[in-house]
């Protein structure tokens, strides 16, 4: 406790002009079409967004674009392509040599690329330990910008939130762009 | 008197083809910046937000850190405070005796490295895991980050190579970044697996919501809180935002500054402890409340540690991060670095050309530039004012003020023309080092006008 007060009593015998709060309002960017917007940076970011059509089923597009997965995460009920549910491990690190994850997102931001997720399995480690991820989201559900997206996120309650946006990536060797430093290589973004 | 800056410099310097590479590949860096930033008209509307939140902000940093705390307890948190680096380090080890720990992961923090963390409780005997790649490199490698966002840009893809194959018995003369990365990549896997204790630093901490907020793009922050039950997050005081609607000011900000990107892969909320866990969080002074005092420098208390500013400065660019003296480098480690010891680390603050580059495009608006200016007409005081400089400025002076004298040696000065080089470039000429003389007039200009050569 007592470092606290010494921390307090030395802010405010130090501070000197007090600056009022600014006015947050701004004419932040808005895009005419934000899944185009929303495609392109994922896709700078190195992810890939695809539109559902209608009578395709989430499925088949996910076993067409990981042909290869064998073990594949999803507690979510409509996810029949799934070998197995996360929820039912006891251990995150059972989740280890996952090669696909499928959870659902909150929402897109345009400008970036960006899908919020709030820990929704059991396990938050699901979200990043996967050899690739898929994340399925409304396609209404797309901000504009950051600033919109913090207001979409008044109200909730969680443990663990994230923007994510891409795959996990590196340049730390010579400024060379390389997916899967640590996360999943490949971000699939289906917009249902 | 050469400063400890231009002797590093000059080593660095030696190195012309690698000293080319990085101007060369930091500026690629800033020219993606400048790419972002004109794609969003509100760019300049957002810096000012940004420079303002933060100015209420660290000018109310005991209501917000008191309400940051409160809606942290509440959120099942344990919050600590650290008035130095001594007590964050012990509050670490504490923690770590508590539950037994031996390992601890840990992303990338440059609070940790300011504490001296890694190296305390190493000596302590407790194995410290960095896993941020590039960081990850350099503890291999023994060495400390030479910029603060590109710890490793120093380094060569052969020299990480060489070092991977003793280390991790990677291909022989495999110097591939892909397949670098994904070697450690496996080998972290494993770290993350086992790892006793986690602990991030914070780009934010949300005063209205107790959360904090890591930002990375390997994903490993997220990676290492992910196994075990501890999570350690600690943060300097400034670090604070009021509101998730001013969070949102500064995420636009970050990744678009510093890399180029629009954000970072993972921008994570972390908000409460996991079932069963325990999130620690730590609340650090080390000098920042003292920067509150002094009204000069009190917007370096804004930034935000994107590292623009390195990329963007000639002599950053051009000289290394290991040239200067303090352990964060370019405009914002010079003044850093005097805020903490005027006297220890003022070699630095003439590794700057005045250009105002890093002022002009620092997204919370410190100026930058500005604070190093002030700090060298603050150099005399201290004593650290170069001798032979304030010789030579004794001398000008003396010139400037007597006109006639002035313009006598200035009819002597194309002389100087003919006067053998040892005699013009030696030590008691600091400005003749790495320049040559522009060559004198015959006539000067005063001589000129009065024989009505100048019409």
């Amino acid at each position: 406790m007592s470092s606290k007060n010494d921390i307090l009593s030395a802010i405010r015998s130090h501070t000197g002009k007090r600056y009022n709060m600014p006015d947050l309002t701004l004419d932040a960017i808005v895009y005419e079409d934000k899944i185009a917007q929303f495609s392109d940076a994922l896709q700078a970011a190195g992810g890939k967004a695809v539109l559902l059509q209608p009578g395709e089923d989430v499925n088949d597009i996910i076993r067409q674009h990981f042909p290869d997965a064998a073990r594949i995460a999803s507690n979510l009920p409509d996810i029949t392509c799934a070998t197995f549910n996360p929820d039912d491990l006891a251990d995150p690190r059972e989740l280890n040599n996952t090669d696909l994850a499928i959870v659902e997102g909150h929402f897109g931001v345009a400008e970036n690329g960006a899908v919020w997720i709030t820990r929704q399995v059991k396990h938050k480690a699901l979200y990043f330990i996967s050899n690739s991820l898929v994340m399925l989201i409304d396609r209404e559900a797309i901000v504009n910008n950051m600033h919109e997206a913090y207001k979409r996120t008044e109200g909730m309650t969680y443990d663990f939130g994230a923007f994510i946006s891409g795959p996990s990536k590196t340049a730390d060797i010579e400024q060379a762009l390389v997916f899967g430093a640590h996360g999943p290589v490949g971000v699939l973004v289906i917009l249902k | 008197m050469s400063t400890k800056h231009s002797k590093a410099a000059a080593r660095f310097i030696a190195n012309r083809k690698q000293e080319a590479w990085h101007d060369e590949t930091l500026w690629m860096v800033r020219a993606k910046r400048d790419k972002m930033s004109h794609s969003i008209p509100e760019w300049e509307r957002l810096r000012e937000l940004a420079s303002d939140i933060k100015l209420y902000s660290n000018s109310h940093l005991d209501t917000l850190l008191e309400e940051f705390e409160k809606n942290a307890l509440a959120n099942g948190a344990i919050v600590h405070w650290a008035k130095n680096a001594a007590e964050h380090n012990a509050i670490v080890q504490e923690i770590l005796r508590q539950h037994d720990a031996h390992t601890l992961i840990k992303s990338k923090s440059m609070l940790t490295e300011e504490c001296g963390m890694n190296e305390f409780l190493q000596e302590q005997g407790y194995d410290i895991i960095e896993s941020d790649l590039g960081e990850r490199i350099l503890q291999w490698m023994h060495l400390h980050p030479s910029h603060i966002v590109m710890p490793a840009i120093h380094i060569k893809r052969q020299e990480v190579g060489e070092m991977m194959e003793r280390v991790l018995g990677t291909e022989k003369g495999n110097s591939d970044p892909t397949y670098l990365t994904h070697a450690v990549r496996k080998n972290m896997r494993e770290k993350f697996l086992t790892a006793d204790v986690a602990m991030t630093g914070a780009n934010f901490a949300v005063a209205s919501t107790g959360e904090i907020v890591v930002c990375t793009n390997e994903g490993n922050a997220d990676m290492g809180t992910s196994f075990p039950k501890v999570h350690i997050a600690t943060f300097g005081m400034e670090k604070i935002v009021p509101s998730r609607e001013a969070l949102g000011v500064f995420t636009r900000l970050l990744a678009r500054s510093g890399t180029g990107q629009p954000v970072t892969s993972y921008t994570s909320h972390y908000c409460k402890p996991k079932e069963g866990g325990e999130f620690h969080i730590i609340i650090v002074d080390n000098g920042r409340s003292d920067i509150l005092a002094r009204p000069d420098h009190i917007r370096m208390l804004n930034c935000i540690r994107c590292g623009e500013c390195m990329n963007t400065c000639p002599v950053y660019r051009r000289t290394g991060g290991y040239s200067y003296t303090y352990f964060i480098p370019g405009p914002v480690g010079i003044n850093l670095g005097m805020l903490k010891d005027p006297v220890k680390y003022s070699d630095n603050v003439s590794a700057c050309s005045l250009c105002l580059s890093c002022s002009n495009v620092c997204p919370v608006k410190i100026d930058l530039g500005e604070q190093i200016y002030r700090w060298r007409q603050d150099l005399d005081r201290i004593g650290k004012a170069s001798t032979e400089k304030k010789i030579m400025s004794g001398g000008m002076k003396f010139l400037m003020e007597r006109p006639k004298l002035f313009n006598t040696a200035l009819r002597f000065a194309p002389l100087v023309n003919k006067m053998p080089r040892f005699m013009i470039y030696n030590g008691l000429n600091a400005w003749g080092k790495g320049r040559e003389l522009p060559t004198f007039a015959k006539q000067s200009f005063n001589d000129m006008w009065k024989n009505n050569k100048i019409k």
